[in-house]
């Protein structure tokens, strides 16, 4: 059994890893990239919850939930890639002298409980807050914006070593042209943000230092929730009359779940990872199926429930009345095909997937920081003057799991509006210093160019006169898409901008007709 | 072809795919014409025949799209991407408004540079052909060329120096270029223009676009500065209809 558990941890981690490798142009959607997100329960309910609809996106998510109910969490112990993480980092740096080991405490188990009560009470008043403690969320974020470039970069920088060596340089640079046929970003864009992500991902790691599987029996919200829905599983553990109470069950149990009797097990803290099976010297451990009869507890009493729901309200409520001035807000542009904010807000899961494939185009989207408020934290925002919206793609809306962005057909995308550039005239080559230029206008991808030009005569900071080529924008065809403001040649901030004036949300209140 | 390939020749093929657009849209080189220079290469006994450029939309898109790299791999070309780290500096003795940019290693180290532009409308310069062309193979930030184009694009084309000019003009953008995107501003013309003298092949485009060469700041600029003639009509021209 452990055996087989074990191939499934690795079989499901390295999905995981190649499914985030495959979130990139070209995109070949035969897999989804974010089918391990759908799969989170906890990301189908609080979706559910929130949007107050039945998102068919993350119905995976509520067959996981069903599954739960006859075989526990067995999510956690087979398929769940932090957990696998977690344990792999554990085999990696655990000296080979075994320390004796100590049973973890139990005392912090109602944590991750209580993160969930908040997490659902939040989603009930309409607040998604799952995107900071979801597992399958937060390694996709580090892994998609944080590991990612580190081993980008890492292989680059070794083959650029490879290629300082004369005999050698032939060969570093086929190296290059194969990664680079095979799905390696030609040029991978640094993210926001990366360190908090990757900082945040070594904690969670480390706390593995305090005691075994810490998150996963502590602070795990996805794991609370399917192990609520264990209580009454089928799938159990049992323990025949040739058990020689030797207690290495206990002692192996990774979740903790083994009573002091080693014969009662808890069903909500039990992964069926099998390890009390395959260390049972005189063979007493089994699981088998037998009649759903409640057992195990969930630790979480009455005063911490209360606790967690009065926390789970004032968060939302302070969320609610955060400050974000008109600025601000209008320098938010969205990916095309987003809800309208407050939709958006609660149904991104800050999983970075379309941060990550939009990398691999344009290069526009990049966490954000405080731009829509703390309530926006780390969603989706376009920087244009690091990178643009890519007119013939529309990648961010097909690997979104959630539907925070729709999945625009590409001949909609391209006249859905995201927002509205402006000429800074006091910056603008043309317009300030009386030279020719149209970097802008020459990249405007919109077919009958969104940015034209009249000729004038103009006088020169220097006195002479010149016939110039004075660019402006038409504000019917712009759809924001933020290349003029990527491209444009001035140094630091460019000689045009983006706000997010004309943005189109989704479901779009006018048609998008030409 | 075996007047500018000689057999072990290394050759580079510059075509525009500079953008994420399909061979309709007359944005970049068509891929057939650059698959048979390929061909003809390979035929007078290149060794190697390279294809590329730095592309204003991301790299694989234009490659793909643009029809080039399937096309050209086809005949037996290497399509490869353009790297950073393999832009060297280079002076421009000659230079008036630059005096040193970015130019890219495999294009000055080949035995034969042959340019394949497609004919263009372009905002800045009037026409985008063969001179502008060239610029795909700078690095740096290009968009600082765009002022005073005129003078630079020349001082650009001093230090490189293609053997063959091949103008594509297949399809034809007329308005809206250089990346176009309405088949309506496409104009099917079925002609290429090939010469040594890279002045009279842009003059020679700009005719057929129906454009005074002389207007043309860059042609002007280039035939002072002695790169070759705009005045076609002293040229020995040749005209090959081919029956389809």
């Amino acid at each position: 059994m452990r055996t087989a558990r074990r191939i499934s941890q690795v079989f499901f981690l390295l999905s995981f890893l190649w499914l985030v490798w495959r979130t990139t142009y070209p995109y070949d959607s035969l897999i989804p990239a974010d089918l391990f997100l759908r799969a989170s329960a906890l990301v189908a309910v609080t979706t559910i919850l929130t949007s107050r609809s039945l998102v068919p996106q993350v119905l995976l998510g509520l067959l996981v939930l069903a599954l739960t109910v006859p075989l526990g969490r067995a999510f956690c112990g087979w398929v769940c890639p932090l957990g696998t993480t977690l344990e792999v980092v554990r085999k990696v740096s655990s000296s080979k002298r075994k320390a004796p080991r100590k049973t973890p405490s139990t005392r912090w188990r109602w944590g991750k409980f209580a993160i969930l009560v908040g997490i659902l009470v939040s989603a009930v008043l309409g607040t998604q807050l799952l995107w900071p403690f979801d597992p399958v969320v937060l390694l996709t974020r580090t892994a998609s914006v944080a590991l990612y470039p580190l081993f980008t970069a890492a292989v680059s920088g070794l083959l650029g070593l490879v290629a300082r060596v004369p005999f050698l340089e032939g060969a570093a640079y086929r190296g290059y042209a194969l990664l680079y046929s095979a799905w390696f970003p030609l040029k991978q864009p640094p993210f926001h943000l990366v360190e908090l992500f990757f900082v945040l991902l070594v904690l969670i790691l480390a706390l593995e230092k305090a005691s075994r599987r810490f998150w996963c029996r502590n602070l795990c919200p996805l794991g609370a929730l399917l192990g609520f829905f264990s209580q009454f599983r089928v799938l159990h553990r049992e323990v025949d009359e040739n058990c020689s109470a030797c207690g290495l069950c206990k002692a192996r149990c990774r979740m903790n779940a083994v009573e002091d009797d080693y014969v009662t097990t808890s069903a909500v803290e039990c992964i069926a990872c099998g390890e009390c099976v395959s260390v049972c010297a005189p063979r007493a451990t089994h699981y088998a199926l037998r009649k759903p009869v409640r057992s195990g507890t969930v630790d979480l009493d009455r005063r911490r429930f209360i606790g967690a729901t009065v926390a789970g309200v004032a968060t939302v409520g302070l969320l609610g009345v955060g400050f974000v001035d008109r600025g601000r807000r209008a320098s938010v542009i969205r990916p095309p095909g987003a809800l309208p904010e407050a939709d958006f807000l609660d149904r991104c899961i800050r999983c970075q997937e379309c941060v990550k494939v939009c990398s691999s185009t344009g290069g526009c989207l990049q966490p954000s920081l405080w731009e829509s408020g703390l309530v926006g934290l780390w969603t989706p925002v376009a920087r244009p003057r690091e990178g643009y919206c890519e007119y013939n793609c529309n990648l961010c809306g097909q690997v979104c799991p959630t539907g925070a962005i729709h999945r625009l057909p590409l001949e909609v995308k391209q006249l859905t509006k995201i927002g509205l550039a402006f000429f800074d005239k006091s910056r603008c080559i043309p317009w300030y210093r009386g030279e020719d230029c149209l970097v802008c206008e020459e990249h405007c991808p919109v077919p009958d160019k969104a940015i034209r030009f009249d000729e004038h005569t103009v006088r020169r900071p220097d006195g002479s006169e010149a016939l110039v080529k004075l660019p402006y924008v038409v504000e019917e065809l712009c759809i924001g898409c933020g290349i003029c403001v990527t491209k444009c040649p001035v140094v630091g901030q460019g000689g045009i901008f983006l706000t997010s004036a004309n943005e189109q949300r989704w479901p779009g209140s006018e048609s998008l007709s030409q | 072809m075996s007047a500018f390939v000689r057999r072990g020749d290394v050759v580079l093929v510059k075509p525009n795919m500079a953008w994420d657009r399909l061979p309709e849209h007359a944005a970049n080189t068509d891929p057939e014409v650059v698959a048979e220079i390929v061909r003809l290469c390979m035929e007078a006994g290149a060794r190697k025949v390279k294809v590329l450029d730095r592309t204003c939309n991301e790299a694989r898109r234009c490659y793909l799209r643009s029809g080039i790299q399937k096309a050209a791999e086809k005949e037996g070309a290497e399509v490869p991407f353009v790297l950073e780290q393999r832009f060297v500096k280079m002076s421009i003795p000659e230079g008036e408004e630059l005096k040193s940019w970015l130019f890219y290693r495999d294009a000055m180290e080949a035995d034969v540079l042959i340019n394949v532009p497609v004919l263009k409308s372009h905002s800045v310069s009037g026409l985008t052909i063969g001179l502008k062309n060239l610029m795909g193979i700078l690095g740096g930030d290009r968009g600082q060329l765009h002022h005073r184009f005129d003078k630079k694009i020349v001082d650009i084309n001093t230090v490189v120096r293609p053997q063959l000019t091949l103008l594509d003009a297949t399809r034809v953008l007329l308005r809206n270029g250089p990346q176009g995107g309405n088949l309506r501003d496409v104009q099917q013309m079925d002609t290429v223009v090939a010469g040594v003298d890279r002045v009279a092949v842009d003059a020679y485009g700009a005719l057929l676009f129906g454009r005074d060469p002389a207007q043309l700041g860059f042609l002007v600029e280039a035939q002072r500065r002695g790169l070759g003639t705009l005045d076609v009509k002293r040229l020995r021209v040749e005209k090959v209809t081919l029956s389809a």
